[in-house]
């Protein structure tokens, strides 16, 4: 479960002046369900999920991951989410078992216990012909579908997904897409920002609008769809962003 | 040392044992540079000597009559060639002379006033050929102080038919052993501090700023491990690098000179026994250890602070060049003072010269270990806190 109450976050800069990327966000994310954070680019998407995975702390407001106050108990929030940012990548030295083993071994498990989930997540995530192949050589779908290995190894509560398909291709994407559904149906809390709204319609059961790191709309997929008379997200969201007076904003 | 520090230390290890350039800096450089260095050298050398041998200069004299005999001095060097001159020149190359010796006028009038004579050897140390014909002349000044001398004492009276026969010659009487102690203390110092920061430079910047600009960071953040954890682990897999890098680079220089300088016919010149005992190694390696420490733990910090794997190596080669000017501090120091064992880096060099050369002042080596250890320790806190920190981390 995460629930966000207000939460805020500035970016001071001497030279700049004060950036307010997430101003007072606010909603709830149940497991068994896939929460989408839909906005453009620098809408504060990244930021808000930023300081939920304890990258960032919050200027303001509060968050709970998993029962734990994300500024309070960062350490346990970490130990119970994965978190994957379609920017994030991976370490091109590594081969994809010593990654896992790496990830796994900062997860607080056991080489045992390691060699054990490497096995079990071998046949769901095809690894086999990733385990000893370096990730430097890997192609762009191999390494999302690792880094999604990455992210499920250490069997977390809840998972953080920050547009895992940024640069890949259609079929790359829906393998990922299908994934993620896949670990809903096993009763996980997910919560996935994108700004491609067909991607929030195939997964999501909730979604919330972000411009200007605030919250705009908010509800399950129907009743966001049936703000539009052609009930498309798409179309939901344009009139949602324009209607709030959307220029060009800052990259958050 | 936790599991999770553990981790990142492996992780670090394995990264940089895959790395090429890391690689061939830390484990081939030191074993092809130096003795290509030492052949390099010692053609060079044995080249010039040869090249001397067979230059044929020109010596100008000035005053030739004042001292009989030292035109034919000159003309006995081999390839030396006597030209008389009017005047001291005012320049070699206008006089057409390589060297010359410039002999005062009334020369025999100054002695029996009891005056004193100034005779010159005019070269240019600049210039290869004036610097070789004035080494291979300079023995003459004897003769002619010799010649001096007879007149002066006949000027006072003396019934002297030559002088006599007292000759001042030098001979150094070190053997390689003692050769190669004094090269070793004057050098390895020295080197393992600028060892210790060349091998750790592309470690740390690579596991700092590295994971900044691969946009491996927010993975490596948003784990189970405390920032605590990660920068502990990443300081000691720069640790290992750099330690790993002064002795491979001391084996390599050690190889050159008691090996390869041996191995190689013309070269035993340049041979050292640079002989350090199992002891002395370890205290070295002990006393290394708080600037190992120290180093990596600045490197980290400064990979933490770096936005970009450019700006990281440009602030990693202000420490590197910071190392080398605190290890040159070392050469020369015959009396370190107090103060300068509060400086990290130099006092660590001066120091492993005080064990190379058994002469370890114990409060001079609790000083050295005890300021470096502090300094290390705060550095630590400081890339701590700059991990931690996500304006550092994340600023643009």
């Amino acid at each position: 479960m995460i629930q966000v109450s207000g939460l805020q976050k500035t970016f001071h800069d001497r030279k700049k002046g004060d950036t307010h990327a997430v101003r007072g966000v606010s909603f709830t994310c149940k497991p068994g369900q896939v929460f989408g954070l839909l906005g453009r680019n620098g809408a504060g998407k990244t930021t808000t999920l930023r300081m939920l995975a304890t990258i960032l702390v919050p200027t303001g407001g509060t968050a709970t991951v998993a029962g734990f106050d994300i500024t309070e108990k960062s350490a346990e929030v970490r130990r119970r989410i994965g978190y994957l940012s379609g920017e994030t990548k991976l370490y091109d030295r590594l081969t994809g078992r010593e990654l896992l083993q790496y990830f796994g071994a900062l997860a607080g498990m056991s080489a045992t216990g390691i060699g054990a989930r490497i096995e079990a997540l071998t046949e769901r995530f095809a690894l086999a012909e990733l385990l000893d192949v370096r990730v430097g050589k890997m192609s762009t779908g191999m390494k999302q579908r690792l880094s999604i290995a990455r992210v499920v190894f250490h069997d977390p509560e809840v998972m953080i997904f920050d547009e895992p398909t940024a640069g890949l291709d259609v079929i790359a994407a829906r393998g990922v897409l299908a994934l993620i559904v896949d670990l809903k149906k096993q009763g996980r809390t997910i919560i996935y920002s994108t700004h491609i709204m067909t991607e929030a319609e195939r997964i999501c059961d909730e979604v919330a609008i972000i411009e200007r790191g605030e919250i705009l709309t908010h509800g399950s997929l129907e009743s966001i769809r049936s703000q539009a008379p052609s009930r498309s997200v798409e179309d939901v969201f344009v009139q949602v962003v324009t209607g709030a007076g959307g220029g060009t904003n800052g990259d958050r | 040392m936790t599991a999770k520090t553990l981790a990142v230390f492996r992780k670090e290890i394995t990264d940089t044992l895959r790395d090429g350039r890391t690689i061939f800096a830390i484990f081939v450089f030191p074993f092809l540079l130096y003795p290509a260095m030492l052949t390099l050298m010692s053609w060079i050398e044995s080249k010039n000597d040869e090249d001397a041998k067979l230059l044929a200069v020109r010596v100008g004299i000035v005053g030739e009559a004042e001292v009989p005999g030292l035109r034919e001095w000159i003309a006995a060097v081999p390839g030396a060639t006597p030209v008389a001159l009017d005047r001291a020149p005012e320049t070699l190359q206008d006089a057409k002379v390589d060297a010359a010796f410039v002999v005062p006028s009334g020369v025999e009038g100054a002695i029996a006033r009891g005056d004193s004579v100034v005779v010159e050897l005019l070269y240019k140390d600049a210039d290869n050929t004036s610097s070789a014909a004035a080494q291979r002349v300079r023995p003459i000044l004897d003769d002619i102080e010799r010649s001096l001398t007879l007149s002066w004492a006949r000027a006072n009276g003396a019934k002297a038919e030559a002088s006599a026969p007292i000759r001042v010659s030098r001979h150094d009487i070190s053997s390689k052993t003692d050769k190669g102690r004094f090269f070793a203390a004057l050098l390895i110092p020295y080197l393992l501090v600028f060892m210790v920061a060349a091998g750790a430079m592309q470690t740390a910047v690579d596991a700092t700023t590295g994971e900044k600009e691969r946009s491996t960071l927010e993975t490596l953040l948003s784990t189970a491990a405390s920032r605590g954890e990660l920068v502990m682990g990443k300081a000691l897999a720069v640790l290992a690098t750099s330690i790993t890098g002064a002795v491979t680079g001391i084996t390599g220089l050690w190889l050159t000179f008691n090996v390869v300088a041996r191995a190689v016919p013309g070269m035993e010149e340049g041979s050292l026994q640079i002989a350090i005992t199992p002891d002395k190694a370890v205290l070295l390696f002990l006393t290394l250890l708080p600037t190992a420490v120290f180093l990596s733990a600045v490197l980290v910090a400064i990979g933490c602070f770096a936005r970009s794997m450019r700006e990281g190596q440009t602030y990693a080669s202000y420490v590197y060049m910071g190392s080398v000017f605190l290890g040159l501090g070392s050469f020369g120091q015959q009396a370190p003072s107090m103060r300068q064992f509060m400086i990290p880096i130099l006092n660590t060099a001066l120091l492993q010269r005080e064990i190379l050369t058994d002469t370890v002042v114990p409060l001079h080596a609790v000083t050295a270990i005890g300021v470096t250890a502090a300094i290390a320790v705060l550095m630590l806190v400081v890339a701590t806190r700059l991990f931690s920190n996500e304006a550092v981390l994340f600023r643009t």
